[in-house]
């Protein structure tokens, strides 16, 4: 009926370099826990601790009150099952076995197994789905079989708790979700506690409940998703800028990391761009050149314009213009400095309409001022001109000297310092 | 009506599955059988079938006679005192040897692991080689100063390597082979040169470690035989846990076993089969190696068939090899390593590349 477990003030340290440092954290009975933290931030050591597989130096850990300690190998592995990353299972065991060595912690030492125990295997196999393989050899399965024959293995001793160490490491996304869905089952339909050690928060989200976040050793936060996967907790764990925000599709909170190139980690010898407008026409373009490592600035567009998520999402100089508003003076000016700034001006593909055709104004002051101007796609304007005079102001900004590019893809012989050489044929 | 036929079905692979070791298992009893006979039968003097039925049933304690048949006492003496013995400690240290093979392979999970893989034959050699070159002439229940010294010997070694690979209250099976090689080779060395200075005694010491069972006796058998069980019973009553061992450490102590003592009941376990099997009959290669491969090859890794049937197979094996040794040049005779290597390893070639790959081990995937 699924044990709590409470970690108090463990400490642990591999040769002096301390890798748990007072840790503390408590998990309910029934709870589905996913536990965070970049490498080395001793998810899997505190894992291990609790598993025994590691003695920590100090502390204490509880299992429902009891001093883990206390418990011999086969009482506690008949409360705790463990799924590692990866096992190394090339010999010639049989599926069945394999899942059989779950009943192991039951058997006495002269026991032979019984149809009861047959049972539970058979059961334990149908549940993780790997029946059809139970003849086959555990060397000749899959990473994703092999994973959910472990999973099996861990169900057959009917745990309490389930400790998964980054289960879904090795696996394709297909078999992550299989797999963490396995995990929620069993806590859902058996009341397991389950702690599992995930590296992929935006997986670890859509299955678990409650999260524990790991940083140097101790829990720097615990709680629902929304407490604990904030941009200042991802930064201070992970050292990496990020934001979250609510995927579009399902709801669920997600992660990304931020990489914007802004001054000083533009690629060296890229030039900056200025990108004229937004939407999802701009989108290709937008993303390929901060792919090429460009330093970029966009505008102007609206405020709930994709390419405006875009530039804030990289904290990018941007023009914008509120919505159900037209340009005005301070719009032109701010537009004009930041194409001033970059080494060269990009119009995309997007469509026109009467609103923006003073962008093409600036953008011919600009190009007398000698500043590149790059048009991608002038065939195809009729296609996105809902002005009627698109053609008529892009051909005259070609007439005074910008060029025209056919596909986005020649942005890339423009932009990479060596001048694009293979593929910019 | 599906669930029965599948459950039919499902009874029928399993029955088809299983009869593999049924087979197998009567296989070699019968090996084992046609071994022992052979060994009786064939030799510088051979005797023949219903002789040798006669002399072992007359000999049995509480049996009879056979009215009106006249064997001369040479035979009787030959089979009971000299080819008898000498069966049953050729099945004793050779089934010794393959059951330590087995574990020391599933134990390091490691296929090129034999009985000699941690040191002991080096110990035990060096402690044999001591006892020829001192002279000692001490002698304790009949046993010469070689058989002893070679047996503490080997004790002795697998102490310090168990020690020095002990980190805190672990002792990490890497560690424990990596500590065993280093051990082996510095005794090795050591027996090089005593060896270099063995002059007269030289022939002695190499014969010695190229193992042979000439000159058995029954007391040999007494003392080789209950250490041969002892060490048997120990590894076999932990073959469930051998098996989690397989799949890692970690994971064996996952399942619930103990595997600090584990490791230890095993080491003990394997070192007495090994220690007294060296100490009766000097160092016997190959059998160790290939018999518990073979058996995984046909059988599958599961140590509760594995080490029985192990034990069956290495017995046979040493029991033929050694009437090959016997035989061949006789009235003199080889040394019955030589044999077992001459026929072992092209054997165990011709099932590697018939199977293709050791699946059960690394790199076989």
């Amino acid at each position: 009926m699924g044990i709590d477990i409470e970690v108090h003030g463990l400490k642990l340290a591999y040769d002096a370099e301390p890798v748990l440092e007072d840790t503390n954290f408590k998990v309910e009975r029934g709870d589905l826990v996913a536990l965070l933290g970049a490498n080395g931030a001793g998810k899997s050591t505190l894992l291990r601790c609790i598993s025994r597989i590691i003695k920590p130096n100090s502390g204490q850990i509880l299992l429902d009150g009891d001093e883990l300690e206390k418990f011999s190998s086969k009482e506690s592995a008949r409360m705790m099952a463990v799924v590692p990353q990866e096992t190394t299972a090339d010999f010639d065991f049989s599926v069945e076995d394999i899942v059989m060595m779950g009943r192991f912690p039951y058997l006495g030492r002269f026991q032979k197994e019984t149809q009861k125990d047959r049972d539970i295997v058979r059961r334990s196999m149908e549940m993780t789905g790997v029946s059809h393989l139970a003849e086959r050899s555990i060397a000749n399965l899959s990473g994703g079989e092999k994973q959910r024959v472990i999973m099996a293995r861990a169900v057959c001793q009917e745990p309490e708790i389930m400790l998964l160490d980054e289960p879904t490491a090795n696996l394709d996304i297909g078999y992550q979700s299989m797999l963490l869905e396995l995990a929620s089952r069993l806590n859902r339909e058996q009341k397991v506690t389950v702690v599992a050690a995930i590296h992929d928060i935006n997986l670890a989200v859509h299955h678990f409940n409650r999260f524990v976040l790991l940083a140097g050793g101790r829990v720097m936060a615990a709680g629902r998703a929304e407490e604990v996967i904030t941009p200042e907790n991802i930064k201070k764990s992970y050292g990496v800028p990020a934001s979250t925000y609510r995927h579009p599709l399902h709801g669920v909170l997600q992660v990304s990391v931020v990489k914007g190139n802004t001054g000083d980690t533009a690629a060296e010898g890229s030039p900056a761009v200025h990108v004229i407008g937004g939407g999802e026409e701009a989108m290709p373009t937008l993303e390929l050149l901060n792919q090429e490592g460009c330093c970029l600035s966009v505008g102007p567009v609206s405020a709930q314009d994709s390419g405006c998520r875009f530039a804030h999402f990289h904290s990018l100089p941007v023009v914008v213009v509120p919505p159900f508003t037209s340009m005005n003076g301070v719009h032109k000016e701010e537009h004009l400095q930041l194409m001033r700034n970059s080494d060269l001006v990009v119009i995309p593909p997007i469509p026109f309409g009467e609103g923006n055709l003073p962008i093409f104004e600036e953008v011919e002051t600009i190009l007398k001022e000698g500043k590149p101007v790059y048009i991608i796609d002038l065939e195809s304007v009729e296609e996105r001109d809902y002005s009627g005079k698109a053609r008529q102001f892009l051909e005259k900004l070609v007439r005074k000297g910008a060029v025209v590019l056919d596909r986005v893809d020649d942005l890339k012989a423009l932009v990479r310092p060596d001048g694009g050489g293979k593929d910019g044929s | 009506m599906r669930t029965t036929l599948q459950a039919e079905e499902e009874k029928q692979k399993k029955t088809g599955r299983d009869l593999t070791r049924p087979l197998f298992a009567g296989g070699l009893v019968a090996l084992l059988f046609v071994a022992v006979v052979s060994a009786m039968v064939f030799g510088a003097v051979s005797i023949g079938f219903w002789n040798v039925f006669i002399i072992l049933v007359e000999a049995l304690p509480f049996s009879f006679t056979f009215a009106g048949v006249e064997i001369a006492t040479v035979y009787e003496d030959i089979i009971l005192q000299i080819r008898l013995p000498r069966v049953l400690l050729a099945a004793a240290v050779g089934s010794s040897l393959a059951v330590a093979g087995a574990t020391f392979q599933g134990l390091f999970r490691n296929p090129m692991a034999d009985p000699y893989v941690i040191g002991i034959s080096s110990g035990s050699a060096l402690g044999a080689v001591f006892a020829m070159l001192s002279g000692y002439s001490l002698a304790v229940g009949g046993f010469g100063a070689v058989p002893l010294f070679a047996f503490g010997g080997g004790i002795a070694t697998i102490i310090i390597v168990y020690n020095m690979a002990r980190v805190g209250q672990t002792v990490p099976v890497m560690t424990l082979l990596l500590a065993g090689i280093a051990i082996s080779s510095f005794l090795s060395a050591l027996v090089s040169l005593l060896t270099y200075f063995a002059d007269e005694k030289l022939h002695m010491v190499v014969f010695w470690m190229m193992g042979g069972l000439g000159g058995a006796t029954w007391q040999q058998v007494q003392v080789m035989v209950p250490y041969a069980l002892i060490g048997y019973i120990l590894v076999s009553v932990f073959s469930r846990e051998l098996n989690a061992m397989l799949l890692g450490e970690e994971t064996a102590s996952h399942l619930g076993v103990n595997t600090e003592r584990v490791k230890k009941i095993l080491l003990v376990g394997a070192s007495l089969l090994v220690a007294a099997a060296v100490s009766t009959s000097g160092i016997i290669g190959f059998v160790g190696l290939v018999v518990p491969h073979f058996v995984r090859l046909v059988a599958g890794p599961d140590h509760r068939f594995l080490l029985p049937a192990s034990a069956l197979l290495g017995g046979s094996l040493l029991i033929a090899t050694d009437t090959v040794a016997r035989v061949i040049i006789a009235p003199s005779e080889l040394p019955v390593g030589i044999i077992t290597a001459l026929i072992g390893a092209p054997m165990f070639v011709y099932l590697l590349k018939k199977r293709k790959k050791l699946r059960y081990f690394g790199g076989g995937g």
